[in-house]
């Protein structure tokens, strides 16, 4: 087969990705203003204004430099708990799948009674049971964005775990499989070396869109005010500028269009690894 | 197909539904006994330890978290919802009381908003089907994928700013309920239903063309249009019925994200529903209110969920057969 030509897309959303890859490991030393800096001779400028080139908030914070710093929290949050969600509801997808009887029936239960909330409800939970303990005393308790990784990383188990069980239901019952089971193969072995090689990529692409759902429902969580604390990640910016929406637009508008740009690429590229292994499936 | 195995299955099936109902209430009320910090001080900061025993028995907290779970579950089912303890020395209000204000407009807002995405998604979708891999079709599809990247509050944001603020159209907060002003009701409903819409009308359209793309290749259809029927009737008449499982499914599944997502909504256009309500007791710690509402809102989604599997059997002829037997 020819090495086909990726579509323009494909290397759009990688250079999006790449820069916010980029920009959450070295965002803040960057020799751009920094994020912190309140810049009392420009408060609320647009975009295209001198030293400021996406303008600045009301507090005279340069938006670029905050769009640069808000990417590590947007970006680390939300690669983090799909990677370990990724990795507890792969393990218990598979194990599901290869065990059956009561392991399986508890382990869909599991995920049938998680996904039996909506999302963005449960993680509010979630953050409301792990975040401080004290109302009066906000500094105790796991810092803010451990507690958010947590309760998001707990959200998105079921829903990578039950494409890892139906996926790995589905080559269980592979000819290649019974013979390796024939031959006298250990389970864990032929879990390892024929079950996760070929489950992994029917999970990639569910994975990228999880990432995508972890930026936006953290962003609501933001908006609902039990986000990260203001100005740090992308949705925290967009929570504390709306107010000043009538007014200066586009402090909302930039992180709200920074948001939309990596769920884009993130959605793209898991459809562009669902369309990829539905063509290997075909071919077959 | 025999009688017995159909009510066997439908058994079976509302057996695992109960099974869930449980589970998910069961485990709300574990997150809700796992909330950090004593309720009982943080509800009455100032209060005797006479008072604080008192209002431990009121909140069943003196009991262990299988009773507790019995006495909320019994009064769960009775429709007493428990109360928030904002305004103890006035009683609190019942929370079935705030339901009863909240709930209403947030199913205005998802009913209007289901209602409208299916109007738009579906003409669409199948138009897409029908001239499909033409350049109409790439251009719409793509601007749907860029839409669908949108997050909802993101979209609701921008229109408040052009429709509310440059163009001052509308209104961009609030809301008008339909006994008051019917115009306004719907004016007030505009903004949100399309935030929360341009998202589920770009999945749905998309599958919709998927799988009409696939039903367009079966035989019937090429025997329908030897027959010499036009192509408008093959469509409406052939081809949506068979096409439209995808999209029921995904529909329902929507459901939730469109609960999460009318929660982020409503607090962007300061919409006081059901969303805002739960959002409310979380951050002000109302228990019984919390623990009521998350369980409400998961109960109605199962059921929902349960009613659109029947509903599957009855488009799908196919489905209903495979069932029973």
């Amino acid at each position: 087969m020819v090495a086909d030509r990726k579509p323009i897309g494909f290397y759009l959303s990688s250079a999006w990705i790449a820069l916010c890859v980029f920009l959450t490991a070295f965002g803040d030393s960057l020799p751009i203003t920094s994020y912190k800096a309140n810049d009392f001779d420009a408060m609320g400028v647009g975009p295209f204004s001198p030293n400021h080139i996406l303008g600045t908030d009301f507090d005279g914070v340069d938006l670029l430099s905050a769009i640069a710093h808000g990417a590590r929290w947007s970006i680390l949050i939300s690669f983090i708990s799909v990677f370990v969600a990724s990795v507890i509801g792969g393990a218990l997808g598979i194990i599901a799948a290869f065990w059956r009887g009561w392991v399986d029936a508890a382990i869909t239960m599991y995920f049938n009674v998680t996904l039996s909330i909506p999302t963005l409800i449960l993680t509010v939970a979630m953050v409301a049971v792990f975040a401080s303990p004290d109302m009066s005393n906000p500094e105790a308790g796991m810092p803010r964005i451990l507690v958010l990784i947590i309760s998001l990383t707990f959200v998105i188990i079921p829903v990578l775990g039950r494409i890892a069980r139906s996926s790995a239901l589905s080559w269980t019952g592979r000819e290649f499989v019974m013979v390796a089971e024939s031959v006298g193969m250990k389970r864990r072995q032929i879990i390892w070396s024929h079950i996760v090689p070929n489950v992994v990529p029917s999970m990639m692409s569910v994975a990228f869109l999880a990432a995508g759902v972890v930026i936006v429902v953290e962003g609501g969580l933001a908006i609902l005010g039990v986000g990260t604390d203001p100005g740090q990640s992308w949705g925290s910016m967009l929570a504390k500028n709306r107010g000043d929406i009538s007014i200066a637009p586009h402090t909302t508008l930039i992180p709200a269009a920074a948001i939309a740009l990596t769920v884009m690429a993130l959605n793209y590229f898991g459809d562009y690894f669902r369309n990829r292994i539905d063509g290997r499936e075909s071919r077959i | 197909m025999s009688a017995v195995g159909k009510i066997g299955g439908i058994a079976k099936q509302l057996v695992r539904v109960v099974v869930v109902l449980v589970l998910v209430t069961f485990g709300v009320t574990v997150i809700v006994r796992l909330l950090p910090g004593d309720p009982v001080t943080t509800l009455l900061p100032f209060g005797t330890p006479e008072q604080h025993a008192v209002l431990r028995k009121e909140l069943g907290l003196d009991v262990n978290i299988f009773q507790y779970y019995l006495q909320w579950l019994w009064n769960f089912v009775r429709g007493d919802f428990g109360q928030t303890y904002t305004t103890v020395a006035d009683g609190g209000v019942q929370v079935r009381d705030q339901i009863a204000l909240t709930l209403p407009r947030t199913l205005f807002l998802m009913g209007y908003t289901i209602i409208f995405s299916l109007i738009v998604s579906i003409p669409l979708g199948i138009l897409l089907a029908y001239k499909a891999d033409t350049r109409l079709d790439k251009t719409v599809s793509n601007a749907l994928f860029g839409f669908a990247s949108i997050p909802n509050f993101g979209i609701g944001l921008g229109l408040a700013y052009l429709l509310g603020v440059k163009f001052d159209l509308l209104n961009p907060v609030g809301y008008v309920p339909m006994t008051e002003n019917i115009a306004e009701h719907f004016k007030s409903m505009i903004m949100p239903v399309l935030a929360l819409s341009i998202g589920l009308i770009s999945t749905f359209t998309r599958l919709l063309r998927t799988d009409t793309i696939a039903t367009l290749k079966e035989d019937f259809v090429t025997m329908a249009s030897s027959k010499g029927l036009t192509n408008k009737w093959i469509l409406w008449r052939h081809v949506l019925r068979p096409s439209s499982l995808t999209l029921l499914t995904s529909a329902a599944l929507n459901m939730g994200a469109l609960i999460g997502g009318a929660v982020v909504v409503e607090s962007v256009f300061a919409f006081d529903g059901l969303g805002t309500l739960i959002a409310y007791s979380i951050n002000f710690r109302q228990y019984l209110a919390i623990q009521s509402l998350i369980a409400l809102v998961a109960v109605s989604y199962i059921l929902f969920n349960l009613i659109v599997d029947v509903l599957y059997g009855i488009v799908d002829p196919r489905v209903r057969s495979h069932r029973g037997g």
